[in-house]
């Protein structure tokens, strides 16, 4: 009852002009911030944390949140219509809403998308709001083990979900994962694959991969075959999806929703794994997951579900716990201390009202970007009226800006650029690009996660087997790597078997 | 027809070489004319990136023009670093030169010396605890050490890597006969709870990076690594009462230009921020953080630098 009573002050609070101007603004700029490749929406809040020193401790974290929300759906919008990703959790969206797009569904690719996200979304809020405290205690009993238990179940997520041979999604990801190790290595203080080159010290980022791969790929790749952005027809007025449509997807968005708030909780996690895996499951799991690849609308939901489920639930233990689980979380406790305010257990009987106010921000923000997303899509579609040449010159304008911005560091634009030839490079040849991606990202969190658990556990290597959750999801990811196998291997299991049999004979 | 052109090139070559002769002279005398960029070296969220902004947002005021922050993270502020150093040495680009990034030099990253930098102040530091879990079986440092001793490297203590000062501190007591496994942790939100959520023993960590939890009663100081007692903390032994002789290891933040900021330039910096660190606001932030110090400048702070590079150097050496 009180939690009620506190949240319908939060309301109160967040409904008045200031505030919730504050939130539509917030959302409005992560949406568009999100939207544009290069320029992700952990940047944008970056570059926000500025204006938030003007504001009230209260008023920049519903800034800040609003940005986030908007962010995390904005970078599907690209992705979807342009088959460039945003943000790295936006890859999903490529692999199921582009086609779609190509078929001349693009609206009713984006109102599913908006529809799944602002659900997931919704649900996480509400999860922050009422259940802060068990998923808090949650949260707290993964340890390294299991950290690297669910990397793991992330790398081996992508060969589920892929729609090329396994072995060539698995060198792909392999790949990736070598690029990773590139830079000073996460514990020893070693450097690898450096050449020497003092700017190789500190790693590639995977959103300079990712930028290059995807948008630079993508733009040199639209330029070089002449391909024309513009789907055959586009479809007519209205929204392009009856509520029939979604209620059709429910199983979907719930899964990925449940999927999104459980993996967004845990610290270091976030959208990108969580979106990932909630492909791999529904695949394995949908009626039509033979299909998937082709447009289907199960796919498209579920992932983007789970990717904005993630920000309620990365919202647990920054508030509860002072811990923030992810690098937008990260800049919302700079934002917080700048302003001489310690989140944690004490902010709840501190501030209460702070608090909750954040709490119905989340809330408010996920029911609006409904208008937002699809009036953002709106003013996007004209891109896809644009002769491409001229929408090519901005995506590798904004790209290089990206890359740049990530930490202000020149030498990433041309680690930039270098993937982007190789990304048209395998484009061309018809090598996937984003088992790569998910490599460089996922294959560093993984070492890391491996190394530490064993200096935690005096090198003891059966840690991730006798820990019990840890031990749960390595079941699940064995599981997973035999089921999406299973085509593959079936034929060898039955020569061996076969073979055996004319022993027996 | 070519005296015009010559006299057109003779007025071009004055006013390019007015504009160097300008450029050249101008930063000494009316120095600062334009924003100047505060490189944080670290991601944001971090003790460096709250000390830099907080810095940079104070600073505005004595030194009357804009102070923008922009993080540059990587290879242990070493990226951030080598921005600083190879930027025009003209004043109009700071930096946050901070004790780990000091230890990874001597651990062998980066191709950043001592020397690079001109270290304007010091303008925070604080001595490093160890802090048990409030659930933890061991409420005093007595009572760890005494299980260390006998048994060697059972208590596991997250840290923020290997080749760092806790490194360094944990090798001490090693050496000591106090043996405690290190648990290399380098993001401080893995580090924090793992400590809190009881999966490893103990947290090497400078109290005001853990203050709310210090608050709530989740962690509990044990030892601080000093000579002296905490102000804040009377009730914590020091590492020298437990017959442990541990100091020069106390995390510090300091603000750097490049080694070859002119003398006019860097006098003026240091006036700003030191009339930045004798404000009330920049008092109380100081003292929510636990790292408030005299600031310590010039040769003292170049000193500083230079002592705790050869301090790490020598332990990780042996």
């Amino acid at each position: 009852m009180s939690t009620i009573h506190l949240l319908a002050g939060g309301f109160q609070a967040a409904f008045q002009f200031w505030p919730f101007l504050t939130i539509v603004t917030g959302l409005l700029v992560g949406v568009v911030a999100g939207a544009i490749p290069g320029i992700s929406f952990v940047n944008a809040m970056a570059m926000a944390l500025p204006f938030t020193y003007v504001m009230e401790p209260t008023q920049s974290m519903l800034f800040l949140g609003g940005i986030y929300v908007g962010g995390v759906f904005g970078g599907s919008i690209s992705a979807i219509m342009i088959n460039v990703p945003g943000t790295p959790a936006s890859l999903p969206a490529t692999w199921e809403g582009y086609p779609m797009t190509r078929q001349g569904n693009v609206k009713r690719a984006l109102a599913i998308a908006v529809t799944a996200s602002a659900t997931g979304g919704l649900v996480s809020a509400l999860v922050l709001a009422f259940l802060s405290a068990p998923f808090a205690t949650f949260a707290l009993r993964f340890s390294q083990p299991e950290f690297f238990a669910a990397t793991l179940l992330g790398l081996v997520s992508v060969i589920a979900i892929a729609k090329d041979q396994p072995l060539v999604t698995m060198v792909s990801l392999l790949l990736g994962i070598a690029v990773g190790t590139v830079g000073v290595d996460p514990l020893y203080g070693q450097a690898r694959f450096t050449f020497g080159v003092p700017e190789m010290e500190s790693g590639v980022r995977f959103v300079v991969v990712m930028i290059g791969l995807f948008a630079i790929g993508e733009v040199v790749d639209l330029l070089a075959t002449n391909r024309d952005l513009r789907p055959k027809k586009i479809d007519g007025k209205g929204l392009g999806v009856s509520f029939r449509d979604i209620l059709n997807v429910k199983g979907a968005i719930l899964r990925g929703t449940g999927l999104g708030c459980m993996i967004g909780v845990i610290p270091g996690a976030g959208a990108t794994p969580g979106a990932v895996i909630a492909y791999g499951v529904e695949k394995q799991v949908s009626k039509r997951g033979k299909e998937f690849g082709t447009g289907v609308d199960e796919g498209l939901a579920a992932p983007e579900a789970a990717k904005n489920a993630t920000t309620g639930a990365a919202m647990v233990p920054l508030l509860t716990l002072g811990i923030p689980g992810s690098a937008a979380t990260a800049i919302m406790l700079a934002a917080m201390m700048l302003h001489g305010v310690n989140p944690g257990p004490l902010l709840f009987i501190m501030d209460p009202s702070m608090v909750y106010t954040i709490f119905a921000a989340m809330i408010i923000a996920n029911l609006l970007m409904i208008v937002a997303g699809i009036g953002v899509a709106q003013v996007f579609s004209t891109l896809m009226r644009t002769p491409p040449a001229i929408l090519a010159a901005f995506i590798v304008v904004l790209s290089v800006v990206g890359a740049y911005g990530v930490r202000n560091n020149v030498f990433d634009v041309y680690v930039c650029l270098a993937f982007g030839v190789l990304g048209w490079g395998m484009k061309r040849i018809g090598f996937p690009t984003a088992p790569m991606v998910l490599g460089v990202i996922l294959g560093p969190l993984a070492e890391r996660y491996f190394l530490t658990s064993l200096a935690n556990a005096h090198q003891d290597w059966t840690v991730f087997f006798v820990r019990p959750i840890s031990a749960t999801i390595l079941f699940l990811a064995l599981v997973f790597v035999c089921w999406s196998l299973w085509p593959a291997l079936k034929p060898i299991a039955r020569r061996l078997l076969g073979r055996k049999e004319r022993f027996n004979v | 027809m070519i005296r015009k052109s010559n006299t057109r090139m003779a007025l071009g070559l004055s006013l390019v070489a007015g504009t160097l002769a300008f450029a050249t002279v101008a930063p000494a005398q009316d120095y600062p004319n334009r924003p100047i960029e505060l490189i944080v070296t670290f991601g944001p969220g971090g003790g460096a990136d709250l000390m830099g902004r907080q810095m940079a947002r104070f600073l505005e005021a004595p030194l009357g023009v804009p102070v923008p922050v922009s993080n540059v993270a990587g290879a242990s502020g070493n990226a951030g670093l080598t921005a600083l150093r190879t930027n025009a040495a003209d004043g109009y680009t700071m930096g946050t030169l901070i004790s780990l990034t000091v230890a990874s030099w001597a651990a062998g990253l980066g191709d950043n010396e001592p020397e690079d930098f001109r270290v304007i102040a010091v303008a925070q530091s604080s001595p490093s605890f160890l802090f048990v879990s409030s659930n933890s079986p061991y409420k005093t440092a007595e009572e760890l050490f005494a299980y260390a001793r006998e048994h060697p490297s059972e208590i596991t203590v997250a840290t923020s890597g290997y080749g760092t000062q806790d490194d360094v501190t944990l090798k001490i007591l090693s050496d000591a006969g106090v043996a405690l496994a290190n648990v290399p942790l380098q993001a401080p939100a893995e580090r924090y709870a793992s400590a809190i959520g009881g999966h490893t023993s103990a947290i090497y960590e400078e109290p005001g990076d853990v203050a709310q939890f210090v608050e709530a009663g989740q962690l509990i100081p044990v030892v601080v690594f000093d000579t002296e007692r905490h102000p804040e903390f009377p009730d914590v032994p020091t590492s020298a009462e437990l017959g442990i002789d541990i100091s020069g290891l106390d995390n510090f933040r300091s603000i750097a230009v490049s080694a070859d900021v002119p003398d006019e330039i860097v006098a003026k910096l240091q006036s700003a921020i030191l009339d930045v660190a004798a404000s009330d606001e920049w008092h109380a932030f100081c003292k929510k953080t636990y790292t408030c110090i005299e600031p310590v400048t010039g040769e003292a702070a170049q000193a500083m630098v230079r002592d705790f590079k050869d301090v790490i150097a020598a332990k990780l050496g042996s």
